[in-house]
């Protein structure tokens, strides 16, 4: 980071009420040494972090949560939701209910794709608050030392989706069904109704993001999102290690038949939030 | 249990030298060969010592050490700690030196009469990294078998993978340690050449994580390996884990970022005009992206824990 982590701690400290910047300290996380995890989470960051997304969610996107007592408070699990928008503000605002609704705080874990982590700046920036670069020995490691882990299983085409084709999810990739199955973590599905409307998009392009190993950029028709009001619905958690055996995330019609579920949990509860709110702002 | 016999090569380098002094303060071993590739002064002088300087990239040189002074002093455990240092010099003979020496002492071990383990010092930089691999990297995560890498990493990997190819096949004990980084002069670390500059330059817009142990938890690790019967491969991490930034401003001096583009031609020209060791073209993707070795499988086998961190100078 081109500032070390006092610098961020200063920042968080300057912004930060003294009770949000007590109730951070009890942050619980695996230090490696330095302050740093061995993924490179900082916790000065993640207030940071907080201080950043803060405003976007009280103030910008005035996030309505529901259901989030759904969220683990100690345990590994994983964090499973729709993923639209062009940009990820939905992971943000993500990052941020789950920050505000567990006591003590836990950061979750995006688990983001391959070519976030060579971003420069962002991919630094968002490594300090939690995020980690998508491969399967990341998440088990984390999931193994009982982590929140936060997955989109539509990837990539999920968040570039055509405006016409909004709230319909693609297929769910299936890693996240196995990751729960063999290490007994239960899902947690989520509904993100608004971030599909923030940035509606004009076309994508291959060759922008080609120099980024980027699959493809969004063109959006406004410059910045629209202030959409989100509303975050947390579903009941799904117990796929209640279910299965561990040796059984070897089965890829266990794996796809869990993954279709999970999906259609999501799925439901978009419907449910789309029904619920009054309008794209409101 | 009777205390066993040791030979340990590499005597004349900071991690060799130490675990030698270490293995004289250790009461299950009784007669340690130290082999240095020269004269060394500095080995301490006990009884239970007998120092062979040996220049290990001669093949017949190592058969005459083995069925010579390792048979007569009955050695049953080789630690093979040498490699070659400095990443300037490559050529046949720097090869022989990391990679033929190893088989050689692969080979004649096989079929020693008294040598029935081998513990290879080996390496992290034969670790692939690369974005989408993980960042916690485990024993069997990808090699960097790239033939584009410098001979300083080939060498490396192909020394292990020798050591890795033999395991099982005969009666011979092989344990291959991946050793985190020694920060520490005199290792052929390529962080430490890299942070003797007053001017750290690095990649703009990325700061990995990098993961550093010392001569202690180094000879520490191989020590452990001595005494057991594991076979396979470990990797050894280190105490301190740490963003190239912090590792940077812990050793007192000062990062500046540039497009990574201009790195490599700086620090080309940094090593003709000062001779300093560092190739930023050999360490870009671990100035990129973060591996840090995940050290379960020494710590539930060989009970090795880091607990010595680096002495950084301005932390």
């Amino acid at each position: 980071m081109p500032f070390p982590p006092a610098v961020a701690a200063a920042l968080s400290q300057a912004v930060l009420s003294p009770e949000e910047l007590a109730r951070l300290a009890d942050l619980h996380y695996h230090d490696a040494g330095h302050g740093y995890d061995a993924f490179g989470m900082h916790p000065s960051f993640v207030s940071l972090g907080e201080v950043i997304a803060g405003p976007l969610y009280h103030r910008y996107f005035r996030v309505l949560s529901s259901g989030h007592e759904h969220i683990p408070q100690y345990g590994p699990a994983i964090l499973v939701a729709n993923h639209s928008g062009n940009i990820p503000l939905d992971g943000m605002m993500m990052w941020m209910d789950v920050l505000l609704h567990t006591s003590p705080p836990r950061v979750v874990r995006a688990v983001a794709d391959h070519f976030v982590p060579s971003l420069p700046f962002v991919g630094t920036l968002f490594a300090r608050a939690g995020m980690v670069g998508g491969s399967r020995g990341n998440a088990r490691a984390l999931l193994e030392t009982g982590e929140l882990l936060m997955i989109f299983p539509e990837g990539t085409p999920g968040i570039v989706k055509p405006f016409r084709e909004r709230y319909q999810l693609r297929p769910f990739r299936v890693g996240f069904a196995e990751l729960a199955i063999r290490h007994s973590a239960p899902v947690v599905p989520c509904a993100v109704v608004g971030a599909e409307e923030q940035m509606p998009q004009i076309t994508t392009s291959r060759r922008l993001g080609k120099p980024f190993g980027i699959p493809e950029v969004p063109i959006p028709a406004v410059p910045i999102p629209l202030p959409v009001r989100y509303h975050l619905l947390w579903g009941e958690p799904i117990r796929l290690d209640q279910e299965f055996r561990p040796d059984q995330a070897d089965d890829p019609e266990i794996v796809r038949a869990a993954t279709v579920r999970v999906q259609a949990a999501v799925q439901g509860l978009i419907e449910k939030g789309l029904k619920k709110r009054k309008g794209v702002f409101a | 249990m009777n205390p066993i016999n040791v030979m340990v090569t590499g005597a004349d380098a900071p991690v060799g030298e130490r675990l030698v002094r270490d293995l004289l303060q250790d009461s299950r071993v009784d007669r340690i060969l130290a082999v240095p590739w020269k004269e060394a002064a500095h080995l301490p002088q006990d009884e239970r010592l007998v120092v062979v300087p040996v220049d290990l990239s001669s093949s017949r040189r190592v058969h005459e050490l083995l069925f010579g002074k390792a048979r007569d002093l009955k050695i049953e455990v080789v630690v093979h700690t040498q490699l070659h240092r400095s990443a300037r010099e490559e050529g046949g003979r720097v090869h022989r030196y990391n990679v033929d020496t190893m088989r050689g002492l692969l080979s004649l071990s096989e079929r020693h009469p008294s040598i029935r383990r081998l513990v290879l010092r080996s390496d992290a930089a034969v670790y692939q990294i690369q974005r989408d691999l993980p960042v916690l990297i485990a024993e069997h995560h990808p090699l960097n078998m790239s033939g584009s890498a410098p001979q300083w990493i080939r060498d490396r990997v192909e020394a292990d993978v020798t050591a890795c190819m033999r395991m099982g096949m005969t009666s011979l004990q092989i344990a291959v340690l991946r050793t985190a980084e020694v920060l520490a002069p005199g290792t052929g670390s390529q962080l430490f050449d890299y942070l003797e500059s007053t001017i750290c330059l690095r990649p703009a817009g990325f700061d990995p994580m990098l993961n550093v142990l010392t001569i202690q938890d180094c000879a520490n690790a191989l020590q452990r390996a001595i005494h057991c019967q594991a076979q396979g491969v470990f990797n050894i991490p280190g105490a301190d884990t740490l963003p190239l930034t912090a590792a940077i401003r812990a050793w007192g001096r000062l990062g500046i970022p540039m497009p990574g583009s201009l790195l490599s031609p700086a620090y080309r020209l940094r090593a003709r005009v000062t001779g300093h060791d560092f190739r930023y073209g050999m360490n870009r993707r671990r100035f990129h992206y973060s591996g840090v070795l995940d050290g379960t499988r020494a710590r539930e086998v060989l009970s090795f824990v880091p607990c010595h961190p680096v002495e950084w100078p301005a932390a």
